[in-house]
């Protein structure tokens, strides 16, 4: 998974124009789209749920070193906005400096996650959010490793449907599913 | 979409409840998840410990990789001993969770027995024997409605039934007569000319008996 190649996702990552925010309505449109799954696909398989726009020079897709192209600040910006739009992110403070991102929708990850539990028959089981985030167990499942705030986002989705309830004891966070 | 709920909405009413069998999973089990941590990274410090041990060797430094094989040596026995806590306390984590389950099945059980119970209180046995007493003599009464009602007829009616039933058997026997085998083509031809003879024979014999 290391290996994944951005270009490999999108061959427009070698395409110079679509470093540009297009002029043409319909054209930006589509550039808009293809970055989106550009980017939603490069978190997916990098597992990268949070961003930071301080860091956006250093976030791989944002660059293409070979056709010496680059986002600029302002575009950047729209893409983020679309983005947040579409519900695939999440501004985490006000400033809109840092954001998680949902490559899933929360519906689809709190499926997921159900699914997953229900198919182990640990329904009404206690698990620690390490164990599910970090155990050998769930090193298959797509929530292995993810960032924790995105995990407890979609347990409070699960909580809503209560089909979990998420719960302390002594610092240590743990869910019981239902 | 999540962004528009961004404060936290009220519980809701569908919680699952955390008992203090809960609580006391989850401190087992995050116990388990620090011995695990700790074992990962004495595992870690172990594989280190024979490269660098190995470069040691290499360099001709035999001292320094002996302290650090004696050192790997005591994370091997640390890690021993981790693996038997952790067996101790996944032990226990599952007994817990048994023993919750068990406590479920019980209390099923129990919710069963109280409903069982429920259930033979509305059929008391007197309640029963006098509810079948009851419908046999219900029973009873139809009978005998039903008897009156097609008996009187009977009486009346008597004579003549047993006469049409003596008439059918007579009937019936009349048929079976009728029923004899039919007699095969080529000799009814024989009987056509032959019944002449033995027609006037049997008058002869009428004749001769009568004399």
């Amino acid at each position: 998974m290391a290996a994944t190649k951005i270009s490999d996702i999108s061959w427009f990552h070698d395409f110079p124009p679509f470093f540009t925010l297009q002029p043409n309505l319909d054209t930006r449109r589509k550039q808009l789209d293809a970055w989106c799954s550009l980017l939603l696909e490069y978190c997916r398989l990098k597992k990268v749920c949070t961003f930071d726009v301080n860091d956006a020079s250093k976030f791989p897709p944002f660059f293409n070193g070979k056709i010496n192209r680059q986002l600029d600040n302002n575009f950047i910006q729209i893409l983020l906005e679309e983005l947040r739009s579409r519900g695939n992110i999440e501004w985490e403070d006000k400033n809109k400096r840092r954001c998680l991102i949902f490559w899933n929708s929360l519906e689809e990850w709190a499926k997921t996650v159900y699914q997953w539990i229900t198919s182990r028959g640990m329904n009404r089981t206690v698990c620690t959010f390490y164990e599910l985030l970090h155990g050998d167990d769930t090193r298959s499942a797509d929530f292995h490793d993810i960032d924790p705030k995105l995990f407890r986002r979609i347990l409070n989705e699960l909580e809503k449907h209560g089909q979990a309830t998420v719960f302390s004891e002594n610092g240590a966070d743990g869910v019981k599913f239902l | 979409m999540g962004g528009i709920f961004g404060r936290k909405s009220p519980k809701t009413s569908r919680q699952l409840e955390i008992t203090e069998q809960d609580r006391a999973v989850l401190q087992l089990k995050q116990q388990r998840d620090l011995l695990n941590q700790n074992r990962r990274r004495i595992e870690n410090q172990i594989d280190r410990g024979r490269e660098v041990a190995k470069q040691l060797l290499k360099n001709g430094q035999q001292d320094r990789a002996l302290l650090l094989l004696r050192k790997k040596k005591m994370l091997e026995m640390q890690l021993h001993k981790t693996e038997g806590i952790l067996e101790n306390v996944e032990r226990m984590t599952h007994e817990l969770e048994f023993a919750q389950v068990q406590a479920t099945v019980v209390s099923s059980l129990r919710q069963g027995t109280d409903a069982l119970k429920k259930m033979n209180e509305l059929l008391k046995i007197d309640d029963i024997e006098r509810l079948m007493e009851d419908s046999r003599e219900a029973i009873e009464y139809q009978k005998e409605v039903s008897n009156l009602l097609a008996g009187g007829l009977n009486r009346v009616d008597e004579e003549n039934i047993e006469a049409e039933l003596e008439e059918l058997i007579h009937a019936e026997e009349a048929r079976e007569i009728n029923r004899l085998p039919d007699v095969p083509e080529n000799r009814q031809r024989e009987h056509a000319r032959k019944p002449v003879v033995s027609a006037t024979r049997a008058k002869q014999r009428v004749l001769t008996e009568a004399d």
